[in-house]
């Protein structure tokens, strides 16, 4: 009799423990993509293959997990770091003890200069481009890690933080694997190792549990592919998943906010629309016609129509929240009239026509009609060619479009945004062409200078300097910054506040857990 | 039959050929540079140029092409630009998803049409004609991606009888779960078609003299509609049944992209937008493959349903 009560009783404490037990440890992720693509930091560019691979990478330093902004950058695979006072050496001690996945051995010194030498050579890395100032990496010991540099430059701790090349890899299994195979099997240090993948299914991670900063809390990633933004979103409300990218339309944080046990949140860095003018065709060639252009051009209408909770006005050629950002930069403010009479005064009296190749992406052309809707109250006829998206991107590099909108966010250091816009080396059609749709060259002085310039008052001043000359110039019209939409259960703790990431998704930490 | 078969199989090893070419030329027609979307908008013309090289697509065009029907005939379909992993591998790996996507689909829009355009036919001009004929305009009407989300929300959501995501695959539950929405939607489709076409073909045949015979010789009314209407009417019936298998292929892109369950839709649109040369390629070959054996599929039903047909 004893022993049935004893058995009971023990089955009773088993029932109640039973919640407690089947605590979630899986988590689900909803990417709005076919295919993840390469799984190599080194290659992969993309939104859903950065998002992903950010969780099974560590950089030699990181940006606080939560954050974006380059001013957040703590010790990640390196403990500590020092750099001679011209900035063109740098030394890294590394942490002792980090292992590499798949028991690929300790991460040392080694591993540190065969990456980045990897992400330097244009055959096995995307981001080579990057590294043109590095001059040699080496391995001054098991644990030091020297850089040396050509010439000094803006952010070398942004090269060597877990984004893009900075993002460490294995030598050994890199070595192993060989290219190809290492990016369908990737092998770093981060919280998460790389554990199946099923075409056009999902990646499956698996807890690391030697990582460095302890076992992580969840024991499974399941990252699966769901193209359909309806079906993320029933998949989401069904519970299938846990946590996914959301659209950027106000109307779907309105609802998703409003459904029970869900939660969204926005974050930078933000994508800002800005739209080039293509300073060599008429009538474009005409400052006045720019002018008229900049001033009928409403940024508080087009928040409006964007959503403010999800959308802020745009503050200068650069992004707000940048290092070196103009946060108070001198645009030309909206003035109908003044658009119309600068355009009489150059000669157009009965208004212009312009023509841009725009993509079809919902999302852009929502915008580019609305801003188109505002030019015509000034006179100003906007003829959009709708392509497909991939189209549109090879057009605007052929230079055949006189107004592109652009719609970008970049590494949050102004020097890059600057370089890749309006730096006469990046005019679209040339040797070394990137995105300078607007063939802007008056500020090359001002954004080479400050590239080299260690002293960072000077180098804040100068790149102040060409963010006016270039407004100034109206090369282009900056008009709005979109955040990114993630929405997740409320069951989930992330284990920090999610302010931004420049990996575009939320860092899935050794701490992000279920409450229930 | 065997001279039959020789002759199709040429047929199809031409048409193959000519797909092949035309593929080539169409996708690289096709305004969108591969190398641009891997590396992202923030490539240099260096960076694209230098992936360009690695990838072949610099070559001349001729070259490309003799390579790549080299490859197709030694069954090498290439390498996928955007995953690095073998085009076979990647469509045979999703392949049987949208064949079992299809042929349950057909198996429940024939067991659906079939019976409902026969009893439309008997009926005509009275209430269940007018039902069934309501019923199938909507089926023909309703675009999949739309019924596909109705069909979720009542289901999947509301319900909770089956899963958001169809890609679920082990006990055979959890096999009928991930199937049924998705063969649902495509299936009722189908059924509209084949109820239509049914109930033309079993008008006009319910008009042949050798039924109204078999009226004035007493047959039973069953037996005439099931034995001797309903048989003929089935010619038709195979030959639509063929002839939209291939729109069936077609409306899966958008059932498979719905109900994320894998399959050569989803496949070919992503390799569409990605400008995945050598993805698009083998993906229009199996396409056409699978169209030139339905075909011949189509003709040799034809025979065994219809004994005036000879295979020769």
């Amino acid at each position: 009799m004893r022993k049935t009560w004893l058995l009971g009783g023990a089955m009773a404490a088993l029932l109640c423990a039973g919640p407690a037990l089947a605590q979630k440890t899986t988590l689900v992720v909803g990417m709005q993509t076919q295919d993840a693509g390469v799984l190599d930091p080194h290659l992969n560019s993309g939104t859903p293959g950065k998002a992903l691979l950010n969780w099974m990478f560590n950089g030699l330093v990181r940006i606080k997990p939560g954050q974006a902004s380059p001013d957040q950058i703590e010790p990640d695979i390196a403990e500590s770091w020092t750099s001679s006072p011209d900035g063109k050496e740098w030394t890294f001690k590394l942490r002792q003890g980090v292992q590499c996945h798949h028991d690929g051995g300790e991460f040392t010194s080694e591993d540190a200069v065969y990456s980045l030498n990897r992400a330097a050579n244009k055959d096995s890395s995307t981001f080579s481009s990057d590294y043109a100032a590095f001059d040699k990496v080496e391995a001054v010991d098991k644990y030091t890690v020297k850089i040396t540099l050509k010439n000094a430059i803006p952010s070398l701790l942004g090269q060597v933080m877990n984004y893009h090349g900075g993002n460490m890899v294995c030598k050994k299994a890199a070595e192993a694997l060989g290219k190809d195979g290492f990016g369908k099997k990737p092998a770093g240090t981060g919280p998460f190792m790389f554990a199946e993948y099923v075409p056009q299914q999902y990646v499956k991670l698996v807890a690391n549990p030697k990582y460095f900063r302890g076992e992580p809390k969840l024991k499974e990633i399941i990252y699966r592919f769901i193209p359909s933004d309806a079906a993320r979103d029933l998949a989401l409300q069904a519970g299938e998943i846990d946590l996914m990218i959301g659209r950027q339309e106000q109307a779907w944080v309105d609802r998703t906010a409003k459904t029970a046990g869900l939660k969204v949140v926005a974050f930078g860095p933000a994508e800002m629309s800005v739209i080039h003018l293509n300073m060599t065709q008429p009538p474009l060639d005409n400052i006045k016609v720019r002018q008229a252009i900049a001033h009928a051009i409403n940024r508080a209408g087009i928040q409006q129509f964007r959503g403010p909770a999800i959308s802020r006005q745009a503050v200068s050629v650069v992004p707000s929240g940048y290092f070196g950002t103009h946060e108070t930069a001198p645009l030309l403010p909206h003035d109908v009239n003044k658009a119309k009479a600068l355009l009489t005064e150059a000669g157009f009296p009965n208004g212009i026509t312009l023509k841009a190749i725009h993509t079809t992406l919902p999302g852009m052309m929502g915008f580019m009609e609305a801003v188109q809707a505002q030019l015509k109250r000034a006179g100003i006829n906007l003829d959009i060619t709708p392509v497909e998206h991939p189209t549109f991107h090879q057009q605007i590099r052929q230079d055949l479009s006189q107004v592109v909108h652009f719609q970008a966010a970049r590494f949050p250091i102004a020097d890059v945004y600057l370089t890749q816009f309006f730096h006469s080396r990046s005019i679209v059609k040339t040797p070394t062409a990137v995105t300078n749709f607007s063939h802007c060259k008056v500020a090359d002085a001002e954004i080479d200078a400050a590239r080299t310039e260690q002293d960072k008052a000077k180098q804040v001043a100068l790149w102040k300097t060409a963010q006016e000359k270039i407004i100034a110039e109206v090369c282009a019209v900056p008009v709005n910054e979109m955040l990114m939409l993630w929405a997740y259960r409320d069951n989930l703790d992330l284990g920090y506040e999610l302010k931004g990431s420049l990996n575009l998704g939320p860092p899935v930490t050794e701490n992000t857990r279920f409450t229930r | 039959m065997g001279a039959f078969l020789v002759k199709r199989l040429m047929f199809a090893v031409v048409t193959l050929f000519a797909v092949l070419t035309l593929v080539f030329i169409v996708v690289r027609i096709v305004p969108g540079d591969p190398a641009l979307v891997i590396l992202g908008d923030q490539a240099d013309a260096q960076a694209i140029a230098a992936l360009q090289k690695r990838l072949g697509i610099d070559r001349p065009l001729f070259e490309q092409y003799v390579s790549f029907l080299a490859g197709a005939l030694r069954g090498d379909w290439g390498t996928s630009l955007v995953t690095g992993r073998p085009v076979l591998v990647e469509v045979m790996a999703v392949l049987p998803w949208t064949l079992e996507l299809t042929a349950v689909s057909l198996v429940l829009g024939a067991v659906i049409g079939v019976p409902l355009g026969a009893w439309a036919a008997i009926n005509r001009n009275r209430m269940p004609d007018y039902f069934t004929r309501i019923l199938s305009l909507i089926g023909l009407s309703f675009p999949p991606f739309v019924s596909a989300i109705l069909l979720l929300i009542g289901f999947a959501l509301a319900l909770r009888w089956f899963p958001v995501i169809s890609s679920n695959r082990g006990t055979p539950w959890e096999w009928f779960q991930s199937i049924a929405l998705p063969a649902v939607n495509l299936g009722l489709i189908m059924a509209a078609y084949i109820t239509r076409v049914t109930r033309s073909a079993m008008l006009e045949v319910m008009q042949e003299d050798y039924v109204r015979t078999a009226r004035a010789k007493g047959v039973p009314w069953r037996v005439i509609v099931w034995r001797h209407a309903l048989r003929n009417a089935l010619i038709p019936v195979v030959t639509i049944v063929g002839l939209y298998l291939s729109i069936l292929i077609g409306n899966s892109v958008l059932t498979e992209i719905v109900f994320n369950r894998p399959g050569l839709g989803k496949l070919i649109i992503g390799a569409l937008s990605q400008r995945d040369y050598m993805m698009l390629q083998g993906m229009m070959v199996i396409y056409t493959l699978i169209v030139v054996v339905v075909n011949m599929l189509t003709d040799i039903v034809y025979a065994v349903v219809d004994p005036r047909v000879k295979l020769a």
